[in-house]
């Protein structure tokens, strides 16, 4: 059984001023996958990310060519589309970064950010979500007394977690994962990876990993990154 | 050697710093002295609330003080949304390119000279503001605060791009990744962040409009009766004191003006130790 495609990449290329970062990229994701993104520092990884729910716009003097086309709602939508607002596209293609993130609030305030964004009044229903997500993080029985507590005061795989709630609130249909256990220690990191293989029947995930064993232990799908071009394995 | 060297640096940086404070505090003794007569002869109660009467013998100074505030607080009003939407324009709608630009211009503007932003006021403002209210001769509370107010923006934006600047850029990464607006940005992220900074930014922009001399004393019209509305004459305390300074030395009125000088020096440290304080339970909270 071949799996659904979910992101089409086509003859994409990407430069920082002119020099070339990406360089004639065409790539398939299948649905409901964990494709892991490897390759040498500066190879390209990050950037290649950013083209997927344009975060890469915010940078000056950054240029892309290609298509990216992602099926969103049952349909392939070509993201970089006008008829597409950059807001809609980040709500469905959801993004974890690096270094965990959370905002400047409580822990409660940083899972119900995003239902804030899209204008979700209903404090059930918030209150509801926000259970349902940190449960899917596997957060939610460590900080179910403590919601109102300032969320950078959580542990460095409690944030990461908390982001990832945070993320995945909106119910979105891909995940981007940009090295996030680079910065957590082993036991966090096992954590995460137990909840990325649970999430994976749910959505597609992408993820950035420098380390091997973690490739081989969660990884579908590896795709190789280097010279700003890429090799796919099985 | 080298240890000397750093014991003479360190006594003579301890030394300017006890120096600077020491004229600070000495300032204050001198004006709270030289006002010492009258003090004596009406008591505070007169200086502060008694009408300002020089031939009747009544040297209040409490027009002034209603003066001061009025237009220092009415700037403010001017000069707050004009610096959110100044600092707003740089830090997060106009394009980098535009920006840079427009911060440059608004960096310039801070060293334009008080008295420039006084003589635009009178031969622009004061005629549009007595056409338009057909009353009076231009020359009042409403005309001062709205110069001041242009001339305490620049500040203030400046103020509130530096603590927009200082935000993480985790937190914005954070908003745009989740999908938030521009506007929902500022609003939710950028705003709250930023708050503590711009608190200081409006108190350190208040005490500049109180400070300021030239301003009221060209376009305030200068009258010492109390207003009744933003569109009368009023006096500031830095304008009195200018214009008092050219009297007798010995005589009551010469020595009301330590009384106008206390008032805004007591004002002025109110102010930093508002600063402080905010600035104290800011650094406490992180
Ligand atoms: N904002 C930027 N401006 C200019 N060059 C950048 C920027 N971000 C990344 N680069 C460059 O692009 C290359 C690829 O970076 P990145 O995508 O972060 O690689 P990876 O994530 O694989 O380590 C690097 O050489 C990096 O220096
Ligand atoms: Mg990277």
């Amino acid at each position: 059984m071949t799996p659904d495609i979910k992101i089409r990449v086509a003859d994409l290329n990407f430069s920082y001023r002119d020099r070339t970062i990406l360089q004639d990229v065409s790539v398939e994701f299948p649905e409901k996958t964990i494709t892991a993104l490897t390759g040498s520092s500066g190879a390209g990884k990050s950037t290649f990310l950013m083209t997927l729910n344009r975060l890469w716009e915010n940078i000056p003097n950054a240029q892309m060519q290609g298509t990216v086309e992602i099926k969103l709602q049952n349909q392939f939508r070509d993201i970089y589309a006008p008829d597409l607002a950059v807001t809609e596209l980040r709500k469905m293609v959801a993004t974890v970064f690096q270094v965990p993130n959370p905002l400047p609030m409580s822990i409660r305030k940083n899972v119900a950010f995003p239902l804030k964004l899209s204008g979700e009044r209903s404090r059930g229903l918030v209150d509801e979500k926000i259970e349902q997500a940190l449960k899917m993080a596997n957060l939610w029985d460590e900080v179910k007394d403590r919601l109102n507590e300032d969320a950078r005061n959580l542990s460095g795989g409690q944030q990461q977690r908390l982001c990832i709630a945070r993320a995945l609130v909106l119910e979105p249909e891909v995940l981007l994962l940009d090295e996030p256990t680079s910065s957590l220690d082993q036991a966090s990191t096992a954590v995460i990876e137990d909840l990325l293989l649970k999430l994976k029947d749910r959505l597609t995930i992408l993820i950035v990993s420098h380390h091997p064993e973690q490739v081989k232990r969660i990884a579908d799908k590896v795709v190789e990154f280097t010279d700003g071009r890429i090799i796919t394995a099985p | 050697m080298k240890r000397y060297r750093e014991l003479i640096a360190e006594r003579v940086f301890l030394l300017s710093a006890l120096a600077s404070s020491a004229i600070t505090v000495a300032i204050l003794v001198f004006m709270v002295f030289m006002g010492l007569p009258l003090l004596k002869q009406g008591g505070l109660y007169q200086l502060l609330l008694k009408p300002w009467a020089p031939f009747q013998g009544s040297f209040g100074i409490y027009p002034m003080i209603i003066g001061t505030g009025a237009i220092s607080l009415l700037s403010l009003l001017f000069a707050f949304p004009l610096s959110l939407g100044c600092s707003f324009l740089i830090g997060s709608i106009a394009p980098p390119s535009v920006s840079k630009w427009f911060r440059r211009l608004i960096e310039l503007m801070t060293g334009i000279p008080t008295v420039i932003y006084g003589f635009v006021g009178v031969f622009l403002l004061v005629p549009i503001v007595r056409e338009l209210f057909g009353s009076g001769s231009g020359l009042c509370i409403l005309t001062a605060a709205l110069v001041l107010g242009i001339m305490i923006t620049p500040t203030m934006t400046l103020f509130f791009c530096d603590s927009f600047d200082r935000i993480p850029k985790a937190y914005l990464d954070a908003a745009d990744a989740l999908g938030a607006s521009p506007v929902q940005k500022l609003l939710y992220v950028i705003l709250p962040a930023a708050k503590q900074g711009m608190i200081n930014g409006v108190i350190l922009s208040l005490g500049r409009a109180v400070g300021d001399t030239l301003i009221a004393l060209m376009l305030a019209g200068n009258s010492v009766r109390v207003a009744e509305s933003v569109l009368e004459p009023a006096r500031t305390l830095t304008a009195h004191i200018a214009l008092v300074i050219a009297a007798d030395y010995e005589s009551p009125e010469f020595r009301s003006i330590f009384a106008c000088g206390v008032v805004l020096y007591l004002f002025t440290m109110a102010v930093t130790f508002l600063v402080r304080y905010l600035t104290f339970s800011k650094d406490q909270t992180v």
